[in-house]
């Protein structure tokens, strides 16, 4: 250690003599704008936010201010690697031996070639750099669309279809620049997670703190938003949508909804008959009923006198309803009391939720926009994400929340509820087009194309059967278990990881995943730093890290749009690569470069463009692949973008706030019907042997009632179990990171399994009770701290709980991975969009001691006890 | 002459920790050491619990207690109130530490810079370039950045904070943006019985 001082030199590190790149955040999968300070001797000591992005202003989440220490991690892969230990696990020593670059990927090809050559479906890719979906679209090269990798079902996988049907966008938020009422159900928006974390805390709380904006947040544990709400409101896990539909109840029964907007804006008063679909005329056109003239007319018709929401009809003798009418005849059982009996919220509460909310959405009231346009203003927005969302009726649950938020018209209105857009590509791109029978093309595919349907199936996770959803990859498992059961005529051998932790990720017992890496016959792995993953890597293909490569994406920003721009600060420390670069060699050697770069073309958008367009034969660098994104969205040549580091602005605001005028959206969404009907149709004419364990009801135009299947597990299981990040540890990789493992195991809600108090003494146990718990589907050992911030049935199990010891990694064990305890069947998955379900039922047995196996004094416990004796220790806290 | 001084806006904060890695950032601080740390505490019974986070930092005392104990005069006081150590003069012997009522000095563990931020002893370039400014054996502490202040930038905890919690500037300005919001936020510091007068506020 150098310790002479330099008098009269700065100190502090970002005074120290160097310079500033803009450029942007990975520490989770968004793209904060951020600076990095470089010094003279070219060591990056201090990365700070960017003031001139507007979406994070500056900011920086913990993680972002930590991505130093993922640069400077020791552990770093620092060169090609083979396996010589044939001997495969998590934790085990894969004893790598350094190989060139040019043997790494030979071999590589090589293995995934071999399995191409004999059946392309044998390959199983895992890739999860979402910022950048040329890398992600790869296996599109060779007709693959087999998915081993959590994004998806593990974050959205209903929210994403619903948000693509109701505002043609991949995710949503409440605008937090005009919203004056914010519910947050079972997210943490604003607060500690989800989109663009830093920058949305940022905008959310200067609407908390300038505007008073009131928050009030739903879910089963005090989270750091409900800690910040003015109210929290405690609920019975994956009950949120009764509490959404006993809202709905109450705002339709006392008349506060919105109904201009209802019968302008949406296909509310759309006819709907007895079999579910609209009454149609035979150009495929809808009715509407008009009161005044008492009888039904085309939804275009000008001589349409007054449009009905509600009643009972009929045309040429077939009985129909207004689809608004539909709903309120579902709602007529969701009684704030009956409701509060399945959420345990009580009655009074969600009527009074339900009044405030509309009142503060102000309906009637407008505002003039700059753009010269008069829009509805409505300054109330419910927002929700994987906590409510995550659930077996995922559908109906996320059509359930837009719908309290359509009952009061705020729908991507000035304060209200928005659709928040991926990346449109190109800045004057409006993202909604106007569809058939006057409305919204629906856009459930955010994430690009999906298989069509096959029988037997090409996917090995059944993905030939969600055509309205995202990949559920937990059911490669589900085949794995019983390949002919589903028909699947493949196995898959290789799998193509980069960037993705599936190991870890994904729900369901990992021993049965174990076993199913250990039937792979070559896995790589694309990657910076040792993970619980590439333990099971045959080969190591290290890449460069974000601050020593380019790349140029926009990834669902609220608020703002733009391109997040990326370039190295420094040089790669090691002998590494880009992911471009890695996906390049490897698509050359196995022959399938022009294929690859037809897929760029079309999944960055450059296709029609020809002076941005990748010519087939050639192979591109990240630079070069940056630059062509940049001049996409606004024409700026690459000096632009390296010297402002970002092309990011305010949204545009057509394409904000309503950028579907003059097309209806979808209150009823009769999409659902008709592809559940064709895959029906499909499944039959192609005698698909498990058709009837289909869960077919799953399908609804609108939401329904039913009681998702978790809550009716075996009553020994007397408690539900959820698992939580928060903003320390939001999305992917942070505790191998000395930084944030030093603030997170000092916070209690990551040092124990979190139980109410009183349960905790009705169940005999107290704080730091040992105990093991048991799911009907598996079991976590852990130690109980007691919170008064948890809904007496809930046990809540931090994520920082749930890691695998591996090899060379600094994440700790903490006695199992709450994903084990998850189901991975049908019966939990929500069929028409994939998403699993992601609570479940446990009962908890007290302990007298650890199990030997948690015994070896490298656990999480062990951390949190070593930082407790160092308080008051010669000073250290 | 400038009073420098911060406040915490307990509404706006999230607890979230940016602050605490941006100061580690900042000044390369060894694992285990905060300068700066954001508390969590749970108050209340079920269904009404609540909790607060509580950011905590050296407080600038103006009669501050560490510097009246500190022997060798390695703690004192700059002309713009910022509370400072000079570890040529500090000799370890933890009497600020002892008489500090706010837990904010930090004894400098030799141990800690050879075991470095990963623990197995690879000191990383970053630790290279930045632990050369610390002795060890002396106890250190929070000094508002006092670099970057002398250049008219904020500290790096506050200009990273997501919320914009932590508010800093001159106290004897009656308009700067930390007075106003004591002012009209009734800003209090921390244990006031101790008698410290310091420099930190905090709003609700």
């Amino acid at each position: 250690m150098a310790t002479a001082k330099s008098k009269g030199q700065p100190t502090a590190n970002s005074l120290k003599s160097g310079r500033w790149v803009a450029s942007s955040c990975k520490m989770c999968l968004h793209s904060c704008g951020n600076l990095i300070h470089v010094t003279d001797d070219g060591i990056i000591n201090k990365i700070e936010g960017n003031p001139t992005n507007p979406s994070n202003n500056g900011k920086l989440c913990p993680k972002g201010n930590a991505a130093i220490m993922r640069h400077y991690d020791p552990a770093r892969f620092k060169q090609p690697m083979r396996r010589t230990n044939p001997e495969k696990g998590t934790g085990v020593d894969p004893m790598w031996e350094p190989i060139s670059w040019d043997e790494a990927l030979d071999i590589t090809a090589k293995e995934i070639k071999k399995s191409m050559d004999e059946d392309p479906r044998k390959i199983l890719p895992s890739i999860e750099d979402f910022q950048k979906f040329n890398i992600w679209a790869w296996p599109l090269s060779f007709g693959n669309f087999n998915f081993y990798q959590s994004g998806g079902t593990m974050c959205g996988g209903a929210y994403h279809p619903i948000n693509g049907f109701i505002h043609s966008a991949f995710g949503c938020a409440n605008d937090a620049k005009y919203c004056n009422y914010w519910i947050n159900n079972g997210t943490g928006d604003g607060f500690s997670s989800h989109l663009h974390a830093a920058a949305q805390a940022n905008w959310v709380a200067k609407a908390r703190t300038e505007r008073n904006m009131r928050v009030v947040s739903i879910e089963p544990r005090l989270s750091i938003g409900s800690a910040k709400a003015e109210e929290w409101i405690p609920i019975r896990p994956a009950t949120d949508r009764h509490f959404a539909m006993g809202m709905s109840h109450v705002m339709i029964k006392e008349g506060l909804c919105d109904y201009k907007f209802l019968k302008r804006d949406t296909n509310s008063p759309y006819l709907v008959g007895e079999d579910g679909l609209f009454i149609r005329d035979e150009n495929r056109q809808c009715y509407i009923w008009d009161a005044q003239n008492d009888c039904a007319k085309l939804w275009n018709d000008k001589s349409i006198g007054k449009i009905a929401l509600e009643g009972n009809y009929e045309i040429d003798g077939k009985a129909c309803r207004p689809a608004f009418q539909v709903y309120k005849d579902i709602l007529e059982e969701c009684t704030p009391e009956a409701m509060s009996e399945i959420t345990t919220v009580p009655a009074e509460t969600i009527s009074r939720i339900a009044r405030e909310f509309a009142e503060a959405a102000q309906v009637g009231a407008t505002m003039k926009l700059e753009d010269g346009r008069t829009v509805p203003f409505r300054p109330a927005g419910y927002n929700y994400y994987r906590g409510a969302q995550g659930h077996k009726h995922g559908a109906q649950t996320n059509h359930a929340f837009k719908l309290v938020n359509m009952l009061m018209g705020n729908i991507d209105a000035p304060g209200g509820h928005m659709g928040v857009v991926l990346d449109t590509k190109e800045v004057d791109i409006n993202h909604c087009v106007p569809g058939e029978s006057g409305m919204l093309t629906p856009n459930p595919h955010q994430l690009g194309p999906t298989p069509p349907f096959a029988y037997p199936p090409n996917t090995y996770h059944l993905m030939d059967y969600f055509p309205l959803g995202v990949n559920p990859p937990h059911f490669n498992l589900l085949v794995h278990d019983d390949p002919a059961h589903f028909g699947v005529e493949f196995t898959p051998d290789v799998i193509v990881n980069c960037h993705s932790n599936p190991v870890w990720a994904m729900q369901g017992p990992r021993t049965k995943w174990f076993d199913f890496l250990r039937s792979m016959r070559f896995i790589v792995c694309v990657d910076l730093i040792p993970t619980e993953m590439t333990d099971w890597a045959d080969i190591i293909l290290p890449s460069s890290d974000v601050l020593e490569t380019w790349n140029c994406t926009m990834i669902e920003p609220p608020h703002t749009e733009g391109q997040s721009f990326r370039q190295p600060a420094v040089p790669p420390l090691h002998d590494t690569k880009s992911e471009e670069d890695i996906f390049y060699e490897i698509s050359e050697r196995m022959g399938i470069l022009e294929a690859y770069n037809n897929v760029v073309n079309l999944t960055l958008g450059f296709e029609g463009h020809p002076e941005l367009m990748l010519e087939l034969d050639k192979k591109y660098t990240d630079k070069e692949i940056a630059e062509r994104k940049g001049k996409l969205w606004n024409g700026e040549d690459i000096d632009w973008y390296m010297e402002r580091g970002h092309s990011v602005t305010e949204k545009r605001l057509d394409k904000w706030y309503r950028p579907w005028e003059g097309s209806r959206l979808h209150f009823y969404i009769e999409d659902m019907l008709v592809e559940r009907d064709k895959l029906k149709q499909n499944m039959e004419d192609a005698n698909v042997p498990f058709r009837d364990e289909w869960e077919w009801d799953d399908y609804q135009a609108l939401p329904s009632t039913t009681l998702d299947p978790v809550h009716e597990e075996p009553p020994e299981y007397n408690l539900y179990a959820i698992t939580f990040k928060d903003i320390q540890i939001n999305f992917g990789e942070s505790l191998s990171n000395p930084w944030l493992k030093d603030i997170v195991y000092r916070d209690p809600v990551h040092t124990g399994l979190l139980l109410n108090p009183k349960t905790a003494a009705a169940e005999g146990l107290e704080q730091g009770s040992i105990v093991f718990v048991e799911s009907p589907y598996g079991h976590v050992y852990g130690r109980i701290n007691v919170s008064e911030g948890m809904h007496p049935e809930t046990l809540g199990i931090s994520n920082a709980l749930s890691r695998m010891k591996s090899k060379d990694s600094g994440v700790l064990p903490a006695g199992g991975h709450f994903n084990d305890m998850l189901p991975y069947d049908l019966r939990n998955t929500d069929a028409a969009t994939g998403q699993p379900e992601t609570v479940c039922k446990v009962k908890i047995t007290k302990l007298d001691d650890w199990p030997e196996f948690l015994k070896d004094g490298h656990t999480v416990y062990d951390l949190i006890a070593k930082n407790e004796q160092a308080k008051g220790k010669g000073g250290q806290h | 002459m400038a009073r420098m001084g911060m406040v915490f806006d307990l509404k706006a904060c999230i607890g979230c920790n940016a602050c605490v890695i941006a100061c580690k950032q900042e000044n390369s601080l060894p694992d285990g050491v905060f300068f700066t740390k954001t508390l969590s505490e749970e108050y209340g019974v079920f269904p009404m619990a609540n909790r607060v986070f509580i950011p905590t930092i050296c407080n600038h005392c103006e009669d501050a207690p560490c510097e009246k104990v500190c022997p060798t005069g390695a703690t004192y006081t700059r002309d713009d109130g910022i509370v400072m150590v000079d570890d040529d003069k500090c000799i370890g012997c933890s009497s600020c530490s002892v008489a500090c009522p706010y837990d904010q000095r930090t004894q400098m563990d030799a141990d800690n810079f050879l075991k470095g931020l990963f623990g197995k002893g690879d000191i990383t370039p970053f630790e290279e370039d930045g632990y050369g400014r610390y002795t060890p054996g002396t106890v250190t502490k929070c000094d508002f950045c006092s670099q970057r202040v002398d250049v008219g930038l904020d500290p790096a905890c506050v200009v990273t904070c997501p919320t914009n919690a932590r508010i800093f500037g001159d106290l004897d300005d009656e308009q700067s943006a930390p007075s106003k919001m004591i002012r009209e936020r009734h800003g209090r510091p921390p244990l006031p019985e101790k008698n410290t007068k310091p420099k930190v506020f905090y709003v609700n």
